[in-house]
């Protein structure tokens, strides 16, 4: 029987990229189970499939074949649009590059998803800035992407990701370009936000050792394929 | 998305390359200001016909024709006028005919088209001119422009209208003198009583014609400016005289050598006469009802719908020439947009990443395009008219040296001007396709990998 509590199920997931005649393999049959609350990491070397994986979960990509299930929609079924929907409401992405707007202030990047929502301009302030001072960037709110440190940076992407109040946060090689002091930092707000607010995270990342103190599962990746799977705590 | 929201994201992100939009915004202005005022000059061309055919009422007349007249003037109206119905022998376009034209709706006056011959003498010069008999009412129309003193108001007055320039030719210096004055008039009329078909040929060879002169005096009321022999215009005279005064004046009765020997066979008829509505809008009922007595009707209105196709064709062609401008205008935006999603890929890929749909990717984009041809329109709008007002300034500059009057030949409807803006922005959202469709097509998983 299936635990009633899984948030994320994956059942022969595979991605094939082609180009011409060549065609790669990405995900091969990858089948996962992912229970509401956990925090857990996808650890393997480069080209594995561990990003690939994270972008299936996230709705920007779609599967060659298998079935993805999160909170209990098939979005491998999913359409476009729907799609869309699923990454504005659902699910909230941080990447390695931390991905901001560079003509935009910190401010206006925590508030782009609201945009699309159709909030309000005060109501987005509102909450852009309650969310901006959980992650400890208040102060910082009218800095552009330039002007601020790259934990900062990652920060804002993370309060970006939290702005629609999602269930799920992806996090892709989120301190890929951090020292590991900060990447200390960053993840132990991830793992807060994990405990306090019962958001399920799903992590990307080769530092194992660094995972290893935060996560509840590690999952291994190699060639596209799981290779083992790891309960931490 | 809010409309407010993406009108404000449109204009945050042209705003963040301020020279590439200003210079993209200009070529939609050039564009539209070349579109504008080719199409405004050929509006007011349109215009300034229109007014002044109005303004001279002349599309509140019907010309009416008698069957056996209308036989030599429809090569005159390239057949124009409307056929009537087969005529009646009882439609004669006499008195009664007229009378029966009076009591039609819309009807104000109806006179026969009287012109006759006559020596017209003043301050011991004389000039030949055809004199027209028209009625006080006519005479007090918008039919005539008086530039001195006033019309006759009685159709029975011993008074007459002439015109400046005969005046001018009469030598009269100061117009102002002669009102008031006595003309003379010598009439040439035939005798008939004396004239037989049989006398034909040596009438032919001009021996014999029973000519009579006789001479009246009427008194200089109004001076008029001068009106055009050529035209549509029913008053096509220099002098014109009241048909109560007229009637005592001995005149030959014919304005062509057929009606001589008709006047005997059918009584007085007249070989055209003049219908004057209260309002064009009575044309087409009046018309239709005059041709049902089996007459031939002629009426500008009608002939005016062709002026106003040609003037239709002459704005298309205008129209073309602009549209030139507006094409390359067109092509600056598209390169514009393109440029832009080229320099926004990892940007767009963000947007989709935190919930932008397809649809909210090709708004954006299309806001974009439509702000730039917004501003184009209204800018190019403003250009128009002032290019326009400096060219009217100049032309009318140059002629007024010629004495003509100050004459606006361009002419901004607010049908115009609210089109203009309004194509600009299509021309603009068009040009957005296909940027808006390519934007929406990015892949989210290159985009962010793209840094």
């Amino acid at each position: 029987m299936k635990d009633t509590r899984t948030i994320i199920e994956t059942e022969g997931l595979t991605k094939i990229y082609s180009s011409g005649k060549i065609q790669v393999v990405a995900l091969k049959s990858v089948n996962l189970s992912i229970a509401k609350g956990s925090f857990m990491a996808v650890t393997g070397p480069s080209g594995s499939g561990k990003s690939t994986l994270l972008n299936l979960l996230g709705g920007l990509d779609t599967c060659t074949s298998g079935m993805i299930k999160a909170l209990g929609k098939k979005i491998s079924n999913m359409n476009k649009d729907e799609l869309a929907l699923y990454r504005r409401y659902e699910v909230g992405m941080i990447f390695q590059s931390f991905n901001l707007i560079s003509a935009r202030n910190a401010l206006e990047n925590v508030e782009l998803p609201l945009l699309f929502a159709g909030v309000s301009r005060k109501e987005r302030r509102r909450r852009a800035l309650d969310v901006l001072d959980k992650v400890g960037l208040f102060p910082r709110r009218n800095h552009r992407p330039s002007e601020l440190s790259g934990g900062e940076q990652q920060r804002v992407a993370i309060a970006r990701a939290l702005i629609n109040f999602p269930q799920i946060l992806l996090a892709d090689e989120l301190t890929g370009n951090l020292d590991s002091q900060t990447s200390r930092g960053i993840i132990t707000v991830l793992s807060e936000l994990n405990r306090d607010q019962g958001i399920t995270i799903v992590m990307v990342s080769h530092e194992e050792a660094l995972v290893r103190e935060f996560a509840h599962e590690i999952i291994h990746f190699r060639d596209g394929e799981v290779v083992k799977k790891e309960k931490v705590r | 998305m809010r409309i407010s929201d993406h009108i404000e994201l449109a204009l945050f992100n042209l705003l963040k390359r301020k020279l590439r939009t200003i210079l993209t915004t200009l070529g939609v202005v050039v564009g539209i200001g070349a579109l504008v005022s080719m199409i405004s000059f050929g509006t007011g061309m349109q215009r300034n016909v229109t007014k002044s055919f109005q303004a001279s009422e002349l599309f509140n007349s019907i010309t009416v024709f008698s069957e056996f007249a209308s036989s030599q003037s429809k090569s005159e109206h390239k057949g124009r006028e409307r056929e009537g119905k087969e005529r009646k022998t009882s439609n004669i376009l006499d008195d009664k005919a007229i009378a029966a034209m009076e009591e039609l709706k819309g009807v104000e006056a109806v006179f026969p088209e009287i012109r006759f011959p006559a020596m017209v003498r003043f301050n011991e010069r004389e000039e030949f001119r055809l004199i027209q008999v028209i009625p006080a009412r006519i005479a007090g129309s918008k039919l005539i422009k008086f530039r001195l003193g006033q019309p006759y108001y009685s159709d029975d007055e011993d008074s007459a209208i002439l015109s400046d320039s005969l005046l001018k030719k009469l030598k009269v210096e100061d117009l102002t003198s002669v009102l008031g004055k006595k003309i003379e008039i010598t009439s040439i009329a035939i005798e008939f009583k004396d004239l037989s078909a049989i006398d034909l040929p040596s009438l032919l060879e001009g021996r014999g014609l029973p000519f009579s002169k006789e001479i009246y005096k009427f008194t200089i009321k109004g001076i008029a400016e001068r009106m055009g022999f050529e035209g549509s215009n029913p008053l096509r005279s220099e002098v014109f005289v009241p048909p109560g005064a007229a009637k005592k004046i001995k005149k030959l009765s014919f304005t062509s050598l057929w009606d001589l020997f008709r006047v005997r066979e059918v009584g007085q008829e007249y070989s055209a006469v003049n219908v004057r509505l209260s309002s064009p809008k009575f044309v087409d009922s009046v018309q239709t009802q005059i041709e049902g007595m089996g007459f031939r009707t002629f009426a500008l209105a009608e002939q005016f719908e062709e002026i106003k196709t040609g003037f239709i064709i002459v704005d298309m062609i205008l129209a073309a020439v602009g549209m030139i401008a507006i094409l390359v205008a067109s092509l600056g935006i598209i390169n514009t947009m393109v440029m832009s999603i080229l320099e926004r890929y990892s940007e767009i890929g963000v947007m989709k990443a935190v919930g932008a749909s397809d649809k909210d990717i090709k708004k954006i984009f299309f806001f974009e395009s439509s702000s730039i041809g917004f501003m184009g329109g209204v800018f190019g709008l403003g250009l128009g008219w002032v290019v326009s007002k400096i060219i009217n300034q100049i032309i009318n500059f140059f002629m007024a040296k010629q004495g003509v009057p100050f004459i606006e030949f361009f002419y901004f409807p607010w049908w115009l001007c609210l089109g203009a803006i309004l194509f600009a922005v299509l021309v603009s959202l068009l040009s957005g396709i296909y940027p808006a469709m390519r934007a929406a097509r990015v892949d989210p998983v290159v985009a962010l990998r793209h840094d």
